[in-house]
C-alpha cells in the first residue's frame, strides 16, 4: 500500500525528517510514537501532500510514486489525513461541505455523484455511530467545535468518503474516555484487509482498543526502533529515553 | 565642564566673541542665521549648501495640519536657532530654585542627587559619573571601530559617511518640520557601527557628554552597516527642564544587509503644568530603512512629557526579507496631547512590521494614534500585524484611532485591531481589595496594559519608564 | 471634463423655484463649481479620486433628461410584497395591497429643507442644487408593515452619459416597523451618473430593516450620501449586496440620537473587472446605551479597488457605548487593491469600542484543508469565497428573502468564476 525509502524533508532550512523508511501492505495497521517535534505530523502533511517541504527519496502509494500527485487527487486515490488540529473554516456549512468532498472521491473512482437524499441518510447513519449531533452539521466547518467534536468530524469524514490509506494524527487527543472508544470503534469497523492505518498517537490508551500490527518509535526524524503492540507498552514504562 | 570649554577656546579663536556663554545667533530665520550656525559649528562648505538647499524649500513649504492637535501659531521669527548652552550665572543656583514637583518626581524616580541638579540644569561643575562612564565607553567602542560621536563632529571627521547618509532616509524636501530641521539643527548623534560588529553596549545619549543640551533642532543619524546590531536609547527617564518650546528633532536609521538597529525613547519632556499652560511642542520626524535584506529596524517609545507630541517613527521596508517594529506607549494627562504612531512602508519581497501602541489618556488629553501601512506591488508575500489598544480614564478626554490601510497585494496579508476601553473596574476593585490604594492600582493595571511594549526596553529603562507610567498617571483617578 | 462647471441657467431649466429655495440651490452650485468633482487630495476622497475617474470615462454629463418611457418591470416572484417602483430616480407607480393605506403616505418629493449647512461633500452641494426628482416614503406611528416593502430602482436604457440627482426621504413613526428591499435594475449599458441624497429618520421605538441589492452588473457611477437619525430605542439594520458598478461609493451616517438605538450594518460583495468600491461610514454616538455593529467584506479580482472607511463617534455623554466594526478583504488578483481606515474617536470612558480590519488570500491552511477532502484548488477557493460571503447573507432571518438572496448572490458568484 505505502512504502517509503529514505525520506528526507525539510521546510524553512529546517531539517525534520532525516532519512525515514516504512513499508504498510494492505490490511495493516501501523501506529507511530515518538516524542514532541519529532516529525510525526510532518510526515502525515508529507503523505498527503502538503506543499512548502523540501523533499528527497522515495513515496510510493499502490505502486506508484506520489511526486507530482496533487493534494486532491491524492485524496480522490483514496489517502485520508485526519488531521492533529482540524481547521476552522468560517461561513462554509459542514453538511455542504462533506456532499462536495464526498462527490469528488466518488466521480474520481468512477462512481455515481449521490444527490442530497441518500447523502443525508448516509451522514446521518454515520453521525449516529459516532454518537454526534446531527445539528452539528448545519453549522460552520469545525467552528467552535469543541476539541472532541473537531476530532469526532474528521472520523465521520473518514467513514463517509471510505479511503484506502488513512493516517489518523493524534486523533486520540483530546477526546474524553466514551470518545474514546467511539473512535476506535470507528476505526475498528472500518478496518479489512484492503485497508491500510497509520496511527500516529501518544498514548499506549489508544492501542489497547485498536490493536496495531506494528510500532514505531520516530525520533529526530528517523524510526529508530519497530515492534509490536508491546513496544508500546515498554514505551509507556521507560519513555523515549529509554530507547535506544 | 571639559566640553564646553574646549568649545571655549575655539569659539575664542574664531573670535565670535570672547565669552561663550553670549554666544547667539541672530534672531530669526534667515540665511544669515544659517550661515552663523555653520559657521559656529566650523561645517565645510558641503554643509552649508546643504542647510541653505533646505531653507530654500522651506520657504515654499507649509506647516502640516493634518494633525488633531492644533498648536498655537509659532512665529518663526521670533526665535533663536542657536544659543550656547547656558551660562553659569542664568542657572538656578540650587535646586531650591527649580520647581518643587520636579524634584518630587526625582525622588520617586530614585534619581541621584547630582544628576538632579544636571537635569533640571542646576550649575554643577563637578564632572560627575557619566561623564567618566562615557570615557571607557569611548575606548572600547574605538576598539571595535564603532563610531559614536557628536554628529557636528562626524561633519567634520567623517564627512563621506555623513554627506554619502545624511538626508538619504528624510529628505531635506520632506514636511515641513522634518526640513527645517534640515536648515537650522545644531546637533545630535552620529553612529557607525562597522560591518560584522555587534555593539557590546547600550548606545545613549544619556552617557554622550553635553547631551541634555543639544537643544531644540536635534539631528541623529545612525547606520548599521552589514551584519551589524546596535541597540540605541535616546533621552531619560527623568523630566528635563528646557526653555525651548518647539523641538523638531530629526533621526534617521539605516540598516544595511542583515544589520539591525533597535532605537529605544523614553520621553518626559515638560508637559505643562496642570492647567495646560507651558510645556514643549515636540514636533520630531523619525524615519528608518531598511536598505538591506534581512535587515530589521525596531523602534520602541515611552511618550510621556511634552504639551504636544506629533511623532511618527516609521520603516522603510526595501530590503527584501526585512523587518520593521513599533512599540508604543502614549500617556497623557491634564492638557497635553500627543498624535503619536508609525508608517510601515512594504517595498521588498517577504518583509514584516508589527505595530504595538498603547494609548493612555487621562484628565483632558487627547490622545491619537495615526498609522500607515503601505503594502505595495512589489512587496510579495508581506506580512503586517497592528495591535492598537487605547484605554480612557474619566470622560473629559479623548482616545481616537486612524489607521490607514493599503493593500495592493494579493499574496500579502494584512491585520489590525484596535479597542478602546476603560480601566477595568473589576481589576481596580480586586486589586483594592488586596490592599492597594487607587493610585497603586491603576499603576499596576496600566503596567500589565503595557506590557508588550516595555518588554521591549532594555532592562536598566525599563524599570524607570515602569514608574514613569505610574507618575504620569498621577492624579487622573479618584 | 477635468473642469467640469455647471451653468446656473440649468437650475431654471429644472422648474421654478420659491426665492429661498432658488437661493439655495444657487449657493450650492457654486460650492460645487468652486470644488469640482472631489479628488484624492480631499480626505474623504483620499481612496476614490472621483475626479479622475469622471474625467477619464466621460465625455460629458447631461443634467437635462428627458421623461423615460415606462419600463416593463420584473417583478419578484418568491416572496409576495408590496412595491415602489422609481425610474430613473423619479417615482413611478406604488402597490401597497398587503397594508393598511392610511398608514401610509407616499409622495414625490424634491426637498424640504434648504438649510445654510455647508456641506463638506462636493457631490451632496451638486446634489442640492439639481435635484429634481425622488420620493417621501412615510409609515404612520404605531403601524407595523404586514410583508416586506421592495422599491425597484430602474435605470432605462436610453441613459446615456447624464447625471441623475435624486432626493429621497423616509419616516418611520413611533413603534412602527417596516422591512425594505432596495433593488437596483439597470438596463443601460452606457456610463450614467446617479447621485442620491437620502434622509432616513427612525422615531422613538420604530424598527427598519433595509437590504440593498443590485441585480446585475453595470457601467452606472454612482453615488449615494444617507443620513440615519436613530431615536429613542430605534432599531436599523442594513444589509448591502453591491454587484459591481463602474464606481460606487456610499457615503453612510447614522446618529444614534435616542439612548439605547441600536444600528447594524452589514455588506458582502464581489468586486471585478477594474470596478471601484467605496463603503464610508460614519457612526455617530451621541447618546447612552447606544450599540452599533458594522460588517464589511469585499472580494477583489482582477483590477478591482475596495475602499472601506469607517468611523465610530462616541460623544462624551454617550457611556455605556457598544461600537464594533470589521472590515475584511479578499485579494484574489495581483491587480487587486483594498484599502481601508478604520478609525475611532472617543470621548467617554466606559465604552466598548473596538475594529478590526484585515486583507490579504485565501487562508492557505483552509485551502490545504479542503484539498485533503478532494477538492481541486479552484473549488477549494470557490467553496471559501462563497463561505466568506455567505456569512452574511446567513444572517437575514426570513427564509425566503434569505434563500432570494442566495440565489442572486450565487449566479453572480457562478459568472464571476466562470470568467477565471
Ligand atoms: N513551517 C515550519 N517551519 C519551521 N519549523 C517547522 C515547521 N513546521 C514544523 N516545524 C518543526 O518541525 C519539527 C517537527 O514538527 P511536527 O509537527 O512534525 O512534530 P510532531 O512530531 O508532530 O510533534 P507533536 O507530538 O508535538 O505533534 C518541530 O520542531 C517543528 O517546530
Ligand atoms: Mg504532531
Amino acid at each position: 500500500m505505502l512504502e517509503i525509502k529514505n525520506l528526507n524533508a525539510s521546510i524553512n532550512n529546517k531539517e525534520i525528517l532525516k532519512g525515514l523508511n516504512i513499508s504498510i501492505k494492505p490490511g495493516e495497521l501501523h501506529a507511530i510514537m515518538g516524542p514532541n517535534g519529532s516529525g510525526k505530523s510532518t510526515l502525515a502533511n508529507i503523505l498527503s501532500g502538503k506543499e512548502g517541504y523540501k523533499i528527497s527519496g522515495e513515496l510510493m502509494y499502490q505502486g506508484k510514486n506520489l511526486n507530482e500527485i496533487s493534494i486532491d487527487e491524492r485524496a480522490q486515490k483514496g489517502i485520508f489525513l485526519a488531521f492533529q488540529y482540524p481547521t476552522e473554516i468560517p461561513g462554509v456549512n459542514t453538511s455542504n461541505f462533506l456532499r462536495t468532498s464526498l462527490n469528488k472521491v466518488r466521480k474520481a473512482q468512477g462512481k455515481k455523484e449521490l444527490d442530497a437524499l441518500s447523502f443525508l441518510k448516509i451522514v446521518k447513519e454515520k453521525s449516529n455511530e459516532l454518537g454526534m449531533d446531527e445539528k452539528m452539521l448545519s453549522r460552520q466547518l469545525n467552528v467552535g467545535f469543541s476539541g472532541g467534536e473537531k476530532k469526532k468530524n474528521e472520523i465521520l469524514q473518514m467513514k463517509i468518503l471510505d479511503p484506502n490509506l488513512v493516517i489518523l494524527d493524534e486523533t486520540d487527543s483530546g477526546l474524553d474516555i466514551d470518545a474514546l472508544k467511539i473512535v476506535a470503534d470507528g476505526v475498528n469497523s472500518s478496518r479489512n484487509n484492503e485497508k491500510s492505518f497509520l496511527v500516529i498517537t501518544h498514548y499506549q490508551r489508544l492501542l489497547n482498543f485498536i490493536k496495531p500490527d506494528f510500532v514505531h518509535v520516530l525520533s529526530d526524524g528517523k524510526i529508530i526502533k519497530s515492534g509490536t503492540k508491546e513496544l508500546a507498552m515498554e514505551l509507556e514504562k521507560t519513555g523515549y529515553k529509554g530507547i535506544n | 565642564m571639559k566640553n564646553q570649554n574646549i568649545n571655549y577656546n575655539q569659539d575664542y579663536k574664531y573670535g565670535f566673541t570672547t565669552d561663550i556663554e553670549n554666544i547667539k545667533a541672530p534672531k530669526g530665520l534667515s540665511e544669515k542665521t544659517i550661515k552663523f550656525i555653520s559657521k559656529v559649528k566650523k561645517e565645510p562648505k558641503w554643509m552649508l549648501e546643504w542647510r541653505l538647499k533646505a531653507f530654500n524649500r522651506l520657504k515654499v513649504s507649509k506647516e502640516p495640519n493634518w494633525q488633531k492637535p492644533k498648536f498655537p501659531k509659532i512665529d518663526y521669527q521670533d526665535l533663536y536657532y542657536y544659543s550656547a548652552p547656558k551660562s553659569m550665572k542664568d542657572k538656578p543656583k540650587s535646586l531650591d530654585e527649580v520647581d518643587p514637583k520636579l524634584i518630587e518626581t526625582y525622588n520617586k524616580l530614585g534619581i541621584p542627587l547630582n544628576e538632579q541638579k544636571k537635569l533640571s540644569g542646576v550649575a554643577v561643575d563637578a564632572v560627575f559619573d557619566s561623564v567618566s562612564v562615557a570615557t571607557t565607553f569611548k575606548d572600547e567602542l574605538t576598539k571595535k571601530g564603532i563610531i559614536f560621536c557628536p554628529i557636528s563632529e562626524a561633519i567634520q571627521k567623517h564627512p563621506d559617511l555623513v554627506k554619502k547618509y545624511l538626508g538619504s532616509v528624510i529628505p531635506i524636501s520632506d514636511h515641513y518640520f522634518a526640513t527645517l530641521n534640515s536648515a537650522v539643527f545644531t546637533d545630535g548623534s552620529f553612529v557607525y557601527i562597522p560591518p560584522n560588529t555587534r555593539c557590546p553596549m547600550e548606545l545613549s545619549t544619556y552617557f554622550r557628554i553635553n547631551a541634555s543640551e543639544t537643544g531644540q533642532f536635534e539631528r541623529t543619524l545612525i547606520i548599521a552597516d552589514k551584519g551589524s546590531y546596535v541597540s540605541y536609547l535616546e533621552g531619560c527617564t527623568a523630566p528635563m527642564r528646557d526653555e525651548n518650546q518647539l523641538h523638531a528633532a530629526n533621526v534617521e536609521l539605516i540598516a544595511l544587509d542583515d544589520a539591525e538597529i533597535k532605537y529605544s525613547t523614553v520621553q518626559n519632556w515638560y508637559p505643562g503644568d496642570k492647567n495646560g499652560v507651558g510645556g514643549i511642542y515636540n514636533f520630531v520626524t523619525k524615519r528608518g530603512a531598511c536598505r538591506g535584506k534581512n535587515s530589521k529596524i525596531s523602534w520602541t517609545q515611552v511618550e510621556t512629557g511634552s504639551a504636544i507630541t506629533w511623532k511618527y517613527p516609521s520603516c522603510i521596508l526595501q530590503g527584501d526579507n526585512s523587518i520593521g517594529e513599533f512599540y508604543s506607549i502614549a500617556i497623557t494627562n491634564n492638557y497635553q496631547k500627543a498624535d503619536t504612531g508609525t508608517k510601515m512602508i512594504h517595498l521588498g519581497k517577504n518583509t514584516k512590521s508589527k505595530i504595538i501602541s498603547k494609548g493612555i489618556s487621562a484628565g483632558k488629553a487627547d490622545n491619537t494614534y495615526r498609522g500607515l501601512v503601505d503594502i505595495g506591488r512589489k512587496a510579495l508575500n508581506s506580512r503586517n500585524y497592528t495591535q492598537c489598544d487605547s484605554l480612557l480614564m474619566g470622560n473629559k478626554c479623548g482616545a481616537h484611532t486612524v489607521p490607514y490601510i493599503r493593500n495592493k497585494n494579493s499574496s500579502s496579508t494584512i491585520e489590525h485591531e484596535a479597542t478602546t476601553s476603560k480601566i477595568n473596574e473589576d481589576q481596580l476593585f480586586y486589586c483594592n481589595q488586596r490592599g492597594l490604594n487607587q493610585e497603586e492600582a491603576v499603576s499596576l493595571i496600566v503596567n500589565g496594559f503595557c506590557k508588550e511594549v516595555l518588554q521591549q526596553l532594555p532592562m536598566e529603562f525599563a524599570v524607570e519608564a515602569q514608574k514613569l507610567v505610574g507618575i504620569s498617571l498621577e492624579g487622573s483617578v479618584g | 471634463m477635468l473642469n467640469f462647471k455647471i451653468n446656473s441657467s440649468e437650475i431654471d431649466k429644472i422648474g421654478n423655484f420659491t426665492k429661498e429655495e432658488k437661493n439655495f440651490r444657487l449657493k450650492n452650485l457654486n460650492y460645487f463649481n468652486d470644488n469640482g468633482f472631489p479628488n484624492k487630495k480631499d480626505e474623504d476622497w483620499k481612496f476614490s479620486d472621483l475626479k479622475t475617474i469622471i474625467s477619464k470615462n466621460f465625455t460629458k454629463l447631461d443634467i437635462q433628461f428627458a421623461k423615460s418611457k415606462k419600463e416593463k418591470v420584473d417583478f419578484i416572484k418568491d416572496f409576495e410584497h408590496n412595491y415602489i417602483i422609481i425610474t430613473n430616480g423619479e417615482l413611478s407607480a406604488s402597490d401597497f395591497r398587503y397594508e393598511e393605506k392610511n398608514k401610509i403616505n407616499l409622495e414625490s418629493f424634491v426637498n424640504d429643507n434648504y438649510s445654510n449647512e455647508k456641506e463638506n461633500n462636493p457631490l451632496i452641494n451638486l446634489n442640492h442644487a439639481l435635484s429634481n426628482k425622488g420620493y417621501y416614503l412615510e409609515v404612520k406611528d404605531n403601524y407595523k408593515f404586514k410583508k416586506i416593502l421592495v422599491i425597484y430602482y430602474l435605470f432605462t436604457e436610453d441613459l446615456d452619459e447624464n447625471i441623475l440627482n435624486s432626493k429621497n426621504k423616509i419616516r418611520i413613526g413611533k413603534n412602527s416597523e417596516l422591512h425594505l428591499l432596495e433593488y437596483l435594475v439597470n438596463s443601460s449599458k452606457q456610463n450614467f451618473f446617479n447621485n442620491v441624497y437620502e434622509d432616513v429618520v427612525l422615531e422613538n421605538s420604530a424598527t427598519l430593516k433595509n437590504i440593498y441589492l443590485q441585480n446585475n452588473k453595470s457601467s452606472g457611477y454612482f453615488h449615494k450620501y444617507s443620513v440615519n437619525k436613530l431615536f429613542t430605542g430605534s432599531n436599523y439594520t442594513s444589509f448591502i449586496f453591491p454587484a459591481g458598478l463602474k464606481f460606487n461609493k456610499l457615503d453612510l451616517e447614522f446618529n444614534l440620537e435616542g439612548e439605547r438605538s441600536e444600528c447594524n450594518l452589514q455588506s458582502a460583495s464581489f468586486i471585478d473587472n477594474s470596478e471601484h468600491q467605496e463603503i464610508k461610514t460614519r457612526v455617530n454616538h451621541l447618546s447612552p446605551n447606544c450599540k452599533s455593529h458594522q460588517k464589511v467584506k469585499n472580494v477583489l479580482n482582477t483590477e478591482a479597488k475596495g475602499v472601506y472607511q469607517g468611523k465610530i463617534f462616541v460623544k462624551d455623554v454617550a457611556q455605556k457605548t457598544d461600537a464594533y466594526q470589521l472590515s475584511k478583504a479578499i485579494l484574489l488578483s495581483e491587480s487587486s487593491e483594498f484599502n481601508s481606515k478604520p478609525e475611532l474617536e472617543i470621548y467617554a470612558d466606559d465604552v466598548k469600542c473596538s475594529h478590526g480590519s484585515t486583507s490579504g488570500n485565501l487562508d492557505k491552511d483552509s485551502i490545504y484543508y479542503l484539498m485533503t477532502r478532494g477538492l481541486s484548488q479552484k473549488e477549494s477557493s470557490k467553496l471559501l469565497i462563497n463561505g466568506f460571503l455567505n456569512e452574511v447573507v446567513d444572517s437575514i432571518k426570513s427564509n425566503s428573502i434569505r434563500n432570494f438572496i442566495k440565489t442572486k448572490l450565487q449566479t453572480q458568484l457562478q459568472n464571476e468564476h466562470k470568467k477565471h
